[in-house]
């Protein structure tokens, strides 16, 4: 009984190194946690390149198959940690397509993937840390913006409202206290008045005290928080004591429930930003026909940036000409920065054939152009969101 | 070839995180184990230790308070001496509530540390957190490590680059894990003979019967707070290795009381309370099964797959990490159920065998 249990094990242990022939990629992503929800399209959207891929040709002369090898990094640094050790050393990946939040992005690419000199190419981490992470290496990429960004435009945003002085409330999590402190500092330096500035803890029943601290400063609210767990009750307390008039806020914010709870006719002078994808662009009308074929949201959160960095790297492995990981990096800025061919998403057989025939091409993705920076960044768009008729109505920033 | 490194250095990898739990399931075991005291705030005691660590060794950086780049082993010695002073001053105060009053004192005392760790944000960066952490033995092939003492004395920066240039990535893995395995034995031999000297039994005897205890005019308080104090420290020592196992620790996820102070507590119970072999056993068996267990069901999920072609396979692995959760219930509950006092349970009288 024993033997034969320690005998399936072993199969089963062994099992993913049957298939030698493949080129595997890991795809740790945050498949359990605190956002599994948010995580499902994206995962989606990486198994929609990967199709491509294969049903185009594979990689290589021989058609090799693309396989993404899931695993569960939970948003949490230890589990992601854990997650990658696996990929890089028991599934001998030759990149990483993964981590979704930012702590465990950082985590496993200094504890694992960095020292073992493994690419990661982040989907959605936008923490600023990320680009100085690295000193002599260039191991780590990312098709989301940086937070960075996104706050600076949502400052540029609140200048062009006309709001002069502003009250910022913040969710102290990772993701909102970075936002927030970029956008405190760029709407300063634009010559804008931080009236107060505040974080507060999520989940509370009532933020009524909050609200009223800093509604004593000005009409104007940035509010930086995830719109479940804190986001629709500061808004409420504050309507219901009037102590704002106009909101701005980012991504966070940005959920059908806060119409449906609010009310729309409430909601007049609240306008939410997030990373957009340009939707008049050829690459995002190729991505778009792809995505509404597969049944993937084509414009969800971080779901063209999933797609795109499956499919980069596919095009990178593809360039280097094997799965060898140290070559991996510098495949992967040829292919994304260019100069050449345009490739948008799901032209995998004409990128091959370029390729093969050793032409350059430069990848255009569903969520932006992709251009790599010297810190493995991209640029991003955001769009601004405003309630018209019951829904969110989405305007890309040019 | 490729492989078998593979599975070695996975191997590594599990015994060092193994390790760490080991190292907080024996802190918990002196405060449980050998004196009854119910500690809930395991997660807090670990962050003080990681933090320490981590804001007395990393490099200056724009985003917390740091520069100090102190010696790696001061940084240990730090996080030990931080997270037992705290619990001594913890002690002082509350170590004479009951279990269960103790029990919630210790969970609020968590919170607090890691709602001060999330909100100074000048010293700690405040929910992102402090990253490039440096790892024992791999911080040997950071520049500011080579080139200074001791390394410099035996030789030149230029050629220690040259050296760490040429020999395999994972050079410093096996040292690591083994460190810290080390560590674990050494602690695990000092508590062996604590708990078989007279202060174990009175331990013993006060966790058992305190009135008795008292009676018999042992320093019921004072013992107490030792035993608190001294299992702080042990977890302190386990937090500054976690920090450097991950490199970048936040308080949100990687403190969370409700994962790593319950994880530790159900590897305390599997293993055995009272029983320090219990406590090793049962961090390594918990920690193995749920690292690998992904593994398993991945394989079982491609199996399925292999069989059923027709079934979408997609599905099963977005949801696989769910299933392995219930796996690992499951083994929870028949752990339990098979040996309710613990796969290696506590064996008494604890007495020395020299007599």
């Amino acid at each position: 009984m024993i033997k034969k249990l320690i005998i399936s094990v072993m199969i089963l242990f062994g099992f993913s190194t049957v298939t030698i022939a493949d080129v595997k990629i890991g795809n740790p992503m945050a498949r359990t946690g605190p956002i599994p929800e948010l995580v499902k399209p994206m995962s989606a959207a990486v198994d929609l390149a990967v199709e491509h891929v294969n049903d185009q040709g594979g990689l290589f002369s021989d058609g090799q198959k693309y396989i993404a090898v899931k695993v569960d990094s939970a948003c949490d640094p230890v589990a992601a940690v854990d997650a990658v050790t696996k990929l890089v050393n028991v599934e001998v990946v030759t990149g990483i397509v993964g981590p979704v939040c930012s702590g465990a992005t950082i985590a496993q690419a200094e504890s694992v993937s960095i020292p073992a000199g493994v690419v990661t190419l982040s989907v959605s981490a936008s923490s600023p840390a990320i680009s100085e992470m690295e000193s002599n290496t260039d191991l780590v990429f990312r098709t989301a913006a940086s937070d960075a960004y996104q706050g600076i435009a949502l400052a540029e945003l609140a200048m062009s409202k006309g709001l002069k002085e502003i009250a910022v409330s913040y969710a102290n999590d990772d993701y909102n206290a970075a936002i927030a402190g970029v956008f405190t500092k760029a709407f300063t330096s634009m010559g804008g008045k931080i009236t107060g500035n505040e974080a507060h803890e999520p989940n509370k029943a009532s933020y009524r005290s909050e609200v009223n601290t800093l509604g004593a400063g000005s009409n104007n609210l940035a509010l930086f928080a995830y719109y479940g767990s804190s986001g629709i009750t500061i808004m409420r307390n504050a309507m219901e004591t009037g102590a704002f008039e106009n909101f701005i806020g980012a991504d966070g914010m940005l959920a059908q429930e806060v119409i449906d709870q609010l009310g729309a006719e409430n909601l007049g002078n609240v306008t939410f930003t997030t990373s957009a994808s340009d939707s008049s662009t050829d690459a995002f009308k190729s991505w778009k026909k792809h995505a509404d074929a597969a049944n993937v949201p084509a414009s969800d959160p971080f779901v063209p940036n999933s797609y795109d960095a499956a499919f980069l790297m596919a095009l990178a492995i593809e360039k280097a000409g094997s799965a060898d990981r140290s070559k991996i990096a510098a495949a992967l800025r040829e292919v994304a920065n260019g100069p050449g061919e345009k490739i948008y998403p799901g032209e995998w057989k004409k990128a091959k054939g370029i390729i093969a025939s050793g032409g350059s091409i430069d990848y255009v993705g569903a969520a932006g152009p992709q251009d790599f920076d010297k810190n493995g960044d991209v640029a991003g768009l955001f769009s601004k969101n405003t309630v018209v008729d019951g829904k969110w109505k989405s305007v890309v920033i040019k | 070839m490729d492989i078998i490194l593979g599975y070695f250095l996975y191997g590594m990898s599990l015994l060092t995180v193994g390790g760490i739990y080991a190292l907080l399931a024996l802190g918990l075991n002196v405060q449980w184990g050998f004196a009854g005291l119910f500690n809930a705030g395991i997660a807090g005691f670990a962050a003080i230790g990681a933090y320490t660590y981590a804001i007395l060794t990393t490099a200056e950086s724009k985003f917390h308070y740091g520069g100090l780049e102190l010696p790696l082993l001061v940084g240990d010695v730090m996080a030990m001496v931080l997270a037992g002073f705290i619990a001594g001053v913890i002690g002082l105060i509350c170590i004479r509530l009951r279990a269960d009053y103790l029990a919630i004192a210790t969970i609020g005392i968590a919170e607090i540390i890691k709602l001060v760790l999330k909100n100074e944000s000048d010293i700690t960066n405040g929910p992102r957190g402090i990253n490039k952490i440096p790892r024992t033995w791999e911080h040997f092939s950071e520049e500011r490590f080579y080139s200074s003492f001791p390394l410099n004395v035996i030789n030149s920066s230029d050629s220690w680059q040259i050296f760490f240039e040429s020999i395999a990535r994972w050079w410093w893995q096996p040292f690591f894990a083994g460190t810290i395995i080390l560590i674990v034995l050494l602690t695990y031999f000092l508590l062996e003979k604590l708990r078989t000297s007279p202060w174990g039994r009175m331990m013993t005897a006060i966790r058992e019967n305190e009135m008795a205890a008292a009676a018999a005019g042992k320093d019921v308080t004072r013992r107490r707070i030792e035993a608190f104090i001294l299992g702080a420290l042990i977890m302190g020592l386990a937090g500054a290795f976690l920090g450097q196992h991950l490199r970048l620790i936040e308080p949100t996820q990687t403190f969370d009381p409700s994962k790593m102070t319950f994880l530790v507590w159900v590897m305390l119970i599997a293993g055995g309370s009272g029983n320090n072999k219990g406590a090793i056993l049962g961090a390594f068996l918990i920690w193995f099964v749920w690292s690998s267990s992904e593994l398993v069901t991945n394989g079982m999920i491609e199996i399925l797959a292999s069989i059923f072609d027709s079934v979408d396979i997609s599905i099963l692995k977005n949801r696989a990490g769910f299933i392995r959760m219930l796996f690992i219930g499951l083994l929870l509950q028949i752990i339990l159920q098979r040996y309710p006092k613990g796969i290696l349970p506590e064996k008494r009288p604890a007495v020395s065998g020299k007599i």
